[in-house]
């Protein structure tokens, strides 16, 4: 079993000497007030439209619900940063199947949620992160992941 | 955290190449046609050094604090980057909470999103040669100075007025940022800060009357002419506030007053809650070919006991930025509302939605 | 090829007069010749471009509606009891509400809509409050920012062409090297730039297909290429040009024109027209926990 801290999230690490950004961090939104804590969801479908914009990327696809096809819409991050680091929208095709799992919408009318994980069926991340060791690896690693037809 | 040796010999790897950003000897600062510095292109201010410096620290970090805190952000980044479990269920009902204060209060227990798309700053601020514990630097112990009476009178007020309307109640009642007005962070400021997550990116233009300068987040542009203080009236409060630059030699010298007292507000880990006219000074030092040294003072002596300011460096960035529309797709704002309104109906029985 | 407009003739019929207009072009040198409207010497970076620096702003009526039009009631209308009036939802505006005349910009007078696109066009104009994203506060796309009812202001130095407009804050910088097709689309689209003599062109692809040209509900779809043409006439005055190629849309290429006028004004400077919150009430006000407006 996945331990929970590898569950992929953003933030900044703990620890004795780690400069965490002192005073209040003024997340844009309060992600807590757009997601319900309390309905947790995981959903595996395919991919139908990818939306990217700002502030946050969209991604629709397609689930099969109890009285046929639902479409949800799942809330990722800013493109612009998967941009600078080379990936291209067009690589993750309307039809790939996903696993995604997070939180619903606080408005349950809305089939919404955040994309806490989303993953492929195999459980690559579907995009590529920063190695954090600088440009010329990114590059190398995003082609390695290209080979393998991913972004 | 332990940090194992080879991640302490990857961190330490990490300082030469950090220094190496210094310029090589013989470098001379590219000009424009007009004679001045060339500050012009694409540049970034992300960072993993905060703000204010944290208590215990001295202003310069040494190699192994170094080595800890950048190890520590590339173990981080290893940990989530690793590959999920395709088996994996539903987060927890209530919320995953990691134990990070800052991360748990961005997220609020939902988890945001992928780590792929944030852009934090893998580095400590290096600044001429030195990695730094925080980007304030005066005064000397690294922190915003305390408030006036004055300024804590003005704090409260704010404080007070905010609490007129529950933070769900309107649009207008939601921060800056999440209305898509600003970024979050004080990314156009002045002063120019990074916010920690991503899109700390700026485009610098200059021409003979004027420097503008246009931050990723929203699409902001400061348009700065050089010249004489101009003329505008005490209540004349426009976002970015009024600015007015000259060259010092070969370093560019902006000053800015009269920030909309609605920006001032909506950065309090900036500026503490106190509202105030502070005339901020901005100092651009173009020192190598990839480095851009940016000092700021805040001067406000009615809100702060003292002067404060700080020191920030600047990396070319070659890429490309970005549009960042922001309003055009703001679904989130929709969200926070249309759920604070489901939340309610539930709480009251009304709610028809709820399973 | 560097864009021309025609000369313009004249005819003297008189020996003196003649000899004086002789002596007068000589002692003027350097003035620009034969471009319509030319008010004396192009300014000049110090790389000898035309310098566009400055404050711009269109005059005319286009932004009301780019194809010729005689004044209307209102951009939304409702039946009447003889003739349509302007709707609820502007009545109270009045003549304030009103669609000015406008002599056009099209080159050819009508934009030449493959059929369906101009029924959509025409569903644009009777959905106008519903439908053209200027209510909305949204970014304006090219060309319609360079003729809004709002200056721009273009910076421009050897490296850098950036164009910052008051309305919503919208921006542009010109990459000066081909980047190829655009990564991602986006509002103001993506905007390639070099010089062909002294006319700087640019081309503009990868816009959202939600912008429109005016609030007359002329539209276009994702295939979108413009190619804007700057021409700098004399010192105060610059002739732009853009061409719209969209098979989708239109049966053919078309081209607006007009001219564009420096703001001389030494106090002028470029203001804020930050909207977002100005949309609020009209987006999100029925989500207000206490709505103003009743349903």
């Amino acid at each position: 079993m996945i331990s929970k801290k590898k569950i992929a999230v953003f933030g900044v690490v703990a620890g004795a000497l780690t400069l965490a950004v002192t005073g209040q961090v003024i997340a844009h939104h309060a992600f807590g007030a757009e997601f319900d804590r309390d309905a947790p969801i995981r959903l595996e479908g395919e991919i139908v439209r990818l939306e990217w914009v700002n502030p946050h990327s969209w991604i629709h696809m397609r689930v099969q619900g109890e009285d046929g096809d639902e479409i949800w819409m799942v809330e990722g991050g800013t493109p612009n940063v998967l941009l600078r680091r080379g990936l291209r929208r067009d690589c993750l095709t309307p039809g790939t199947p996903i696993i995604v799992d997070g939180y619903q919408a606080k408005d349950h009318s809305l089939k919404r949620a955040n994309g806490r994980d989303v993953t492929f069926t195999d459980g690559t991340k579907i995009f590529m992160g920063s190695s954090g060791t600088g440009a010329p690896d990114d590059a190398e690693r995003l082609r390695q992941r290209q080979e393998r037809g991913r972004c | 955290m332990r940090i194992s040796s080879a991640l302490l010999a990857l961190a330490a790897l990490a300082l030469p190449v950090a220094l190496a950003a210094q310029a090589p000897d013989g470098w001379q600062v590219p000009r424009t046609s007009d004679g001045r510095p060339d500050l012009q292109g694409n540049w970034s201010n992300a960072t993993m050094t905060p703000i204010q410096r944290p208590a215990g620290a001295g202003k310069v970090l040494t190699p192994e604090e170094v080595a800890e805190i950048e190890g520590g952000r590339q173990q981080f980044i290893q940990e989530n980057s690793q590959d999920s479990d395709p088996d994996r269920g539903a987060p927890a009902v209530g919320g995953e909470f990691t134990g990070n204060a800052l991360f748990d209060a961005a997220s609020g227990g939902t988890g945001g999103y992928n780590l792929f798309y944030i852009d934090a700053g893998d580095r400590v601020a290096v600044y001429n040669g030195e990695p730094r514990s925080s980007l304030v630097t005066i005064p000397d112990n690294g922190r915003v100075p305390a408030l006036t009476d004055a300024g804590r009178a003005r704090a409260r007020e704010v404080a007070l007025a905010r609490g007129e309307h529950d933070q769900y109640d309107n649009p207008e009642n939601r921060p800056l940022a999440e209305r898509c007005m600003l970024s979050f962070g004080s990314n156009a400021g002045p002063p120019m800060l990074p916010n920690y997550f991503y899109n700390n990116n700026y485009t610098i233009v200059q021409t003979p009357d004027h420097v503008m300068i246009m931050t990723e987040m929203v699409h902001d542009t400061r348009i700065i002419p050089f010249g004489e203080k101009p003329a505008v009236s005490e209540d004349y409060r426009p976002w970015f506030g009024v600015s007015w630059a000259h060259w010092d030699g070969d370093t560019l010298v902006i000053e800015t007053t009269n920030i909309s007292p609605e920006q001032l507000r909506a950065y309090g880990q900036v500026f503490a809650g106190g509202v105030g006219n502070p005339t901020i000074t901005e100092r651009l030092t173009r020192v190598g070919p990839q480095s851009l040294n940016y000092e700021f003072l805040v001067e406000d002596p009615e809100t702060y006991t003292g002067t404060w300011g700080g020191e920030v460096p600047f990396v070319w960035m070659p890429e490309r930025v970005y549009e960042y529309a922001c309003h055009e797709a703001n679904y989130a704002l929709f969200n926070v509302l249309s759920g604070a309104r489901a939340q309610e109906r539930q709480d009251s029985g009304n709610d028809p939605d709820r399973e | 090829m560097t864009h021309r407009p025609p000369a313009r003739r004249r005819a003297f019929g008189n020996a003196a007069v003649t000899a004086l207009f002789a002596a007068v072009m000589v002692s003027v040198s350097c003035e620009a010749q034969s471009a319509d409207g030319a008010r004396g010497d192009i300014p000049r970076t110090a790389a000898g471009k035309p310098d566009f620096n400055g404050i711009w702003q269109a005059m005319g009526n286009a932004y009301w509606d780019i194809e010729p039009h005689l004044a209307r009631p209102a951009l939304a209308m409702q039946d009447g009891p003889v003739v349509p009036v302007p709707a609820n939802d502007v009545l109270a505006m009045g003549a304030v509400g009103s669609v000015p005349s406008g002599y056009g910009v099209v080159v050819g007078g009508k934009i030449p809509y493959l059929p369906e696109a101009l029924e959509r066009r025409n569903e644009n104009r009777e959905n106008w409050l519903d439908r053209d994203p200027e209510i909305k506060c949204y970014l304006p796309g090219v060309p319609r920012a360079n003729y809004m009812h709002m200056p721009f202001q273009i910076f421009q130095s050897d490296s850098k062409f950036f164009i910052a407009y008051e309305y919503a804050g919208a921006t542009r910088d010109i990459l000066f090297e081909d980047p190829g097709a655009p990564e991602v689309d986006s509002w103001m689209g993506q905007s390639y730039g070099y010089w062909e003599g002294d006319t700087f062109v640019i081309e503009v692809t990868g816009q959202l297909d939600q912008t429109w040209f005016d609030r007359a509900g002329n539209h276009h779809g994702w295939q979108l290429k413009v190619t804007e043409r700057w021409t700098m006439l004399g010192p105060d005055h610059l002739m732009y040009e853009a061409t719209m190629e969209d098979p989708d849309t239109y049966s053919e290429p078309w081209t607006i024109r007009m001219p564009l006028y420096r703001n001389i004004d030494p106090n002028a400077r470029l203001g804020q027209f930050k909207c977002v919150p100005f949309v609020e009430e009209l987006m999100y006000g029925e989500l207000r926990k206490n709505p103003i407006r009743k349903p």
